[in-house]
């Protein structure tokens, strides 16, 4: 039998007094790959904000469980070390912070709160040059200040860098593949199909059907007004493309 | 050459430097969390292509309170000048900065910058800020920032949401905020400002 790894039963969600999720069920079991599309202002962002612990987005209703834990009453830095990540649609620049030792601090992070020491250095460069490898992100990449001066395409291959390093169990990709041409969308694909594993799954965020034709989705959920209006296979994603959300 | 550094507290800081022609003067001050502190430096650039930098940075906490006056004066033309104080003020900490760049008639062809950046870290911390400009001559290079600002939200989101927790996202922060003048302390120093920010939290 699968295990469920996310549950969302009736979610009601908003910002500032404004309730944008209106009610959302989703469950995504181990190894399965969630595919989310809808109109701009479906509720897309508000959902990977709100399961990620975002401050100033408040839940109304409802309830999320993330491998049988109430993820709601976690703190965003302790769903990161039960295992979910968020590939954000606006990278941050954090100027003067390095990214390997933006990434030696996460990683340190967990351990801790997992009562183990600091991953030995040695260790650290062997998976830093692997991940960097796998993102086709060059020597100096890890000396760089986080996300600043990067190219659009280069924070979203960081983000995907930042997913490999932490080998999360759920991973949402909220918009990874907008804007990215032909060989970062690739860069893309691998790196999430490079994860894919019988015990992780992925909630995908995307308004094309390119990216997750090469993923294979288990699901694809069409997002309109805060609910979940349809719910199939790629022929939802097909529909999307021939027809827009209108029809939905 | 490196700059020459001063703890305040114990080191003492000159209190009026005069520079002659083609002198140069480097400095980089530190105030640590603890006792109350007044920096103040009147910096006199009397002699052509003299050159003075001052940089620095404060970590004021609890009910500490810290005092820093600039006052760089170029009186002979072709003099550089370049000053930059960062600093953070937590718990109630208060902390003023003034800086004056002072450029006389004839003190043409002068280059001179200040820049001054600092971070509340809590709600009850106060800053206040000051930067002046004097200019007499005409053709000269001259500039001053001045920035209290709080630590970004948005980052502090994405540290947190990659695993790394709220007060280590804020320490990192500060480290970042700090680099541009902790970066140049010998690194044993610049180890001991990065530790006193555990001291800085709220």
């Amino acid at each position: 039998m699968e295990k469920v790894l996310l549950k969302i039963e009736n979610l009601h969600a908003g910002i500032a007094g404004k309730e944008i999720l209106k009610g959302i069920d989703l469950t995504i079991n181990e190894g399965e790959v969630h595919a989310l599309m809808g109109p701009n202002g479906a509720g897309k962002s508000t959902l990977s904000a709100v399961l990620t612990g975002r401050p100033d987005f408040v839940v109304t209703e409802g309830s999320v469980t993330f491998r049988g834990r109430d993820l709601l009453a976690m703190a965003p830095e302790e769903r990161a070390w039960a295992g979910l990540f968020l590939s954000f649609q606006y990278p941050v620049e954090i100027p003067g912070v390095s990214i390997s030792n933006f990434m030696k601090s996460a990683i340190n992070a967990k351990r801790k709160a997992q009562g183990l020491k600091d991953i030995a250095p040695g260790d650290y460069l062997r998976l830093l040059k692997e991940k960097m490898a796998m993102v086709k992100m060059k020597g100096e990449f890890a000396k760089r200040e986080v996300n600043v001066g990067f190219s659009g395409g280069e924070k979203k291959r960081n983000e995907i860098f930042q997913m490999a390093m932490l080998k999360p169990v759920l991973s949402i990709l909220d918009e990874t593949d907008s804007g990215l041409d032909v060989d970062a969308l690739k860069i893309v694909s691998d790196g999430v199909n490079a994860l894919r594993s019988p015990q992780t799954g992925f909630i995908v965020i995307t308004h094309y059907p390119s990216l997750l034709e090469s993923m294979n989705p288990d699901a694809v959920h069409v997002l309109k007004n805060g609910r979940i209006a349809c719910t199939g296979g790629m022929e939802v994603a097909q529909k999307v493309q021939t027809d827009g959300f209108e029809s939905f | 050459m490196a700059a020459k550094v001063y703890i305040a507290g114990r080191d003492e800081i000159p209190r009026k430097v005069s520079l002659g022609a083609g002198e140069e003067l480097d400095i980089l001050f530190v105030v640590f969390p603890g006792a109350d502190c007044s920096i103040e430096m009147d910096v006199d650039l009397r002699g052509p292509g003299a050159d003075a930098q001052i940089r620095g940075l404060y970590l004021a906490a609890g009910n500490q309170k810290v005092d820093i006056a600039l006052d760089v004066r170029h009186s002979a033309g072709g003099c550089h000048s370049r000053q930059l104080v960062k600093g953070i003020a937590s718990g109630s900490a208060r902390a003023s900065f003034y800086g004056r760049i002072y450029v006389a008639q004839d003190a043409q062809k002068t280059k001179a910058y200040q820049e001054n950046h600092n971070i509340l870290a809590s709600d009850k911390a106060r800053i206040d800020t000051k930067p002046q400009l004097e200019i007499y001559a005409d053709d000269v290079e001259c500039s001053h920032g001045a920035t209290i600002g709080r630590l970004n939200e948005d980052e502090q989101f994405y540290m947190r949401s990659r695993g790394i927790p709220e007060a280590e996202a804020r320490v990192l922060q500060m480290i970042s905020f700090l680099a541009p003048v902790a970066g140049l302390l010998p690194e044993e120093l610049a180890n001991q400002v990065y530790e006193s920010l555990s001291q800085c939290q709220d």
